[in-house]
């Protein structure tokens, strides 16, 4: 029997079940604004949940923040920019499946993925919510820095033909990433004596101005449409989703855990799990040149993976009081204001609070699907349907206002412009704008893991010890090398066979 | 469809892998002042890399060519740069004008650039009239329900 089963009645009230539908809407209208993160979408509610029960607050910031990473698809496949950070892997093939006039299928299957991504982290949370939380206490800094590596060994995967031109825009962008206020020494670096550079590149509107202003600058140039319409309504396109679902269960259920895992890291957050789970999707498949041109498997990998974050998230956060995401850390505070202290003995002094909270967990990311569905037929239609005149400044708009709102900084929104115009000019010879962002997000993790290691190693005089010795580094050495190389080594095996067995053994 | 020769050099990757090469050596430079190690180690060890593979992808382009095949400079150029350059100048009017005329002007002033189809008298007073409630639907969502403080503007002060 479930844990706390006696509690699930007490999520099925009425209004709890109004907060966790109203959450969900609010919470995927909010992520699907390119700037407006899960972090932001939670942290304005939370005044509102002070006045509440403990339990029915933390049903509404959970299902808000459970919507939020759900609703970033919605930019991310139909303008390639990602609406949360989270979903910066989605546009890797949502885009293109909308390109070509897939968009629909994409945000149906990104709802469903989103729905079991986020039932796994929850059932990972009722169930082995103490275990699990141990693991983050087993990751130090050089295990975040081999994490680190292994989200940019993407790389290799996103360099659109020229593998060179891929490592040198990572490394652009893990440049970047160093710039501004150092996290450990305090220098000053790579700033030039300008003030706007102290603060550091922010990430979120680096993120929009490299996706999302080279499309603006494409779309604006041609009177063509921005996305392929179907000649006839073809509604949710759930039946064709529910098969790539079923076809791709082992992706789901993989990247599930994947997301569940990397969720109860702290610090790591959902645009590193979807980042991982694609990377593994792509080495598991069978067609792994689909990926990045529109692959659906891509699309589920991701959104399954950041949505079981949430649930995995909240691990670390209810048992450790550590918050495994960033949207963690503002429930954490108001958990603090309702006078929840979190820590092992949560479970059976305050048992029900929180398995309400995982039930009701559960009954948002069931009410998702609906409301998704709803929501991200909407937001499709708009996009499809709107004159170009008017989408093209109305995108514009959305990615200025976005980006000033994160830090409200005039700064940002100069700096998004300036990266865009520059990802769209390295675009045009080859170097993509994936890579650079891996850089860009990944650096910060990479270089506090790295000189933490490199601090400690030095200091117990075994450097190597360090960064080779140890066995979580070794087994995401380990799946960083094969990552890298199944590609090749998957050619070779495959051309034997291929030689030996004839034309039956060729692959498309 | 028309591809470039596979000799082709690609000559623009050549120039932007020698330009990350200049943007390496300018970086290593300001890395001369930083006198804890723990502030240089990591960027030094990716300007190395940077500079590696740029110097790279040059020879593997001098001697092998590395061209591939690129879309023709197909749209209007005159239009892109009127949506960089507006965007541009409305975010810089945004602090002495405001958030919300500033908006206004970048909304309208894009939807000239973006409009291909003729403009017709339903265009001329529904597009405009769209837009101004789209960018104050916007200013009223951000200012008031999420409480961003956005520029009113030092020139109405």
């Amino acid at each position: 029997m479930l844990p706390g089963i006696e509690y699930f009645a007490a999520a099925l009230t009425p209004f709890n079940v109004a907060l966790a539908l109203g959450g969900v809407a609010a919470g995927t209208i909010v992520g699907s604004l390119p700037g407006l993160t899960a972090t932001m979408a939670v942290a304005v509610l939370v005044p509102l949940t002070f006045a509440m029960e403990p339990s029915s607050a933390l049903i509404l910031m959970g299902a808000i923040y459970t919507g939020a990473i759900y609703g970033g698809a919605y930019a991310a496949v139909l303008l390639n920019t990602p609406g949360t950070p989270s979903a910066i892997a989605t546009t890797f093939d949502g885009y293109p499946m909308a390109k070509r006039g897939d968009g629909d299928l994409a945000i149906t299957a990104a709802c469903l993925a989103s729905v079991v991504g986020g039932l796994v982290g929850a059932f990972a949370l009722l169930l082995l919510a103490p275990p699990l939380a141990e693991v983050a206490l087993a990751f130090g800094p050089v295990e975040y820095f081999w994490l680190a590596l292994f989200g940019l060994s993407l790389i290799a995967a996103l360099s659109e033909g020229s593998l060179l031109k891929g490592l040198i825009g990572g490394c652009f962008g893990l440049l970047l990433a160093t710039i501004g206020v150092a996290e450990i020494s305090a220098d000053v670096r790579f700033t030039f004596g300008s003030r706007t550079l102290l603060g550091g590149i922010e990430v979120v509107s680096a993120l929009i101005g490299l996706y999302c202003v080279p499309v603006l600058i494409d779309m604006v140039a041609t009177p063509d449409r921005h996305l392929q319409v179907a000649a006839t309504p073809r509604g949710f396109r759930l039946p064709e989703a529910l098969a790539a679902a079923w076809r791709g269960k082992v992706n789901l259920l993989r990247s599930s855990i994947i997301g569940t895992l990397v969720g109860i890291l702290p610090g790591a957050g959902g645009s590193i799990a979807g980042l991982v789970a694609y990377s593994e999707a792509r080495r598991a498949s069978k067609h792994p040149e689909r990926f990045g041109k529109g692959e659906i498997d891509g699309v589920q990998a991701t959104e399954s993976a950041n949505n079981a974050t949430v649930g995995g998230g909240f691990i670390p956060t209810l048992v450790l009081g550590i918050p495994g995401t960033p949207p963690d850390a503002v429930i954490l505070g108001a958990l603090l204001v309702q006078g929840i202290r979190t820590g092992p003995n949560l479970f059976s002094e305050q048992g029900s609070i929180v398995y309400t909270f995982i039930y009701g967990l559960v009954l948002a990311t069931v009410l998702m699907l609906p409301a998704g569905l709803v929501i991200g037929r909407y937001a499709y239609r708009f996009i499809v349907t709107v004159p170009k005149a008017l989408l093209v400044p109305t995108v514009a708009f959305m990615t200025v206002i976005g980006s000033y709102a994160i830090r409200n900084s005039i700064s940002d929104v100069v700096l998004m412009i300036i990266l865009g115009v520059m990802g769209w000019v390295l675009g045009r010879f080859g170097f993509a704008a994936s890579p650079i962002v891996l850089g860009l997000i990944l650096g910060a993790i990479a270089e506090q893991g790295f000189v933490q290691g490199w601090t400690i190693g030095a200091a117990v005089g075994d450097l190597p010890g360090m960064f080779f010795g140890r066995p979580i580094s070794l087994a995401i050495i380990a799946l960083t090398l094969l990552s890298l190389l199944y590609p090749l080594l998957r050619g070779r095996i495959f051309g034997r066979r291929g030689a030996a067995g004839g034309e039956g053994a060729n692959v498309d | 469809m028309s591809t470039e020769p596979s000799s082709s050099r690609d000559l623009p990757g050549t120039i932007i892998a020698a330009a990350f090469i200049l943007l390496g050596a300018v970086f290593w430079w300001d890395t001369t002042d930083m006198s804890d190690p723990d502030s240089y180690v990591f960027p030094r060890s990716i300007i190395v890399l940077m500079i590696a593979f740029s110097l790279l992808l040059i020879l593997r382009n001098l001697a092998f060519g590395g061209g591939r095949p690129r879309s023709a400079d197909e749209g209007s150029w005159p239009r892109r740069i009127g949506l960089v350059a507006v965007m541009l100048l409305g975010a810089l009017a945004m602090p002495l004008v405001g958030f919300l005329p500033a908006g206004v002007a970048v909304f309208l002033a894009i939807l000239a650039l973006a409009q291909y189809d003729p403009w017709t008298t339903h265009r001329r007073i529904v597009f405009p009239l769209v837009g101004v409630a789209i960018v104050v639907g916007f200013y009223v969502l951000f200012s008031e329900a999420l409480l961003v403080p956005l520029p009113v503007g030092s020139l109405f002060d």
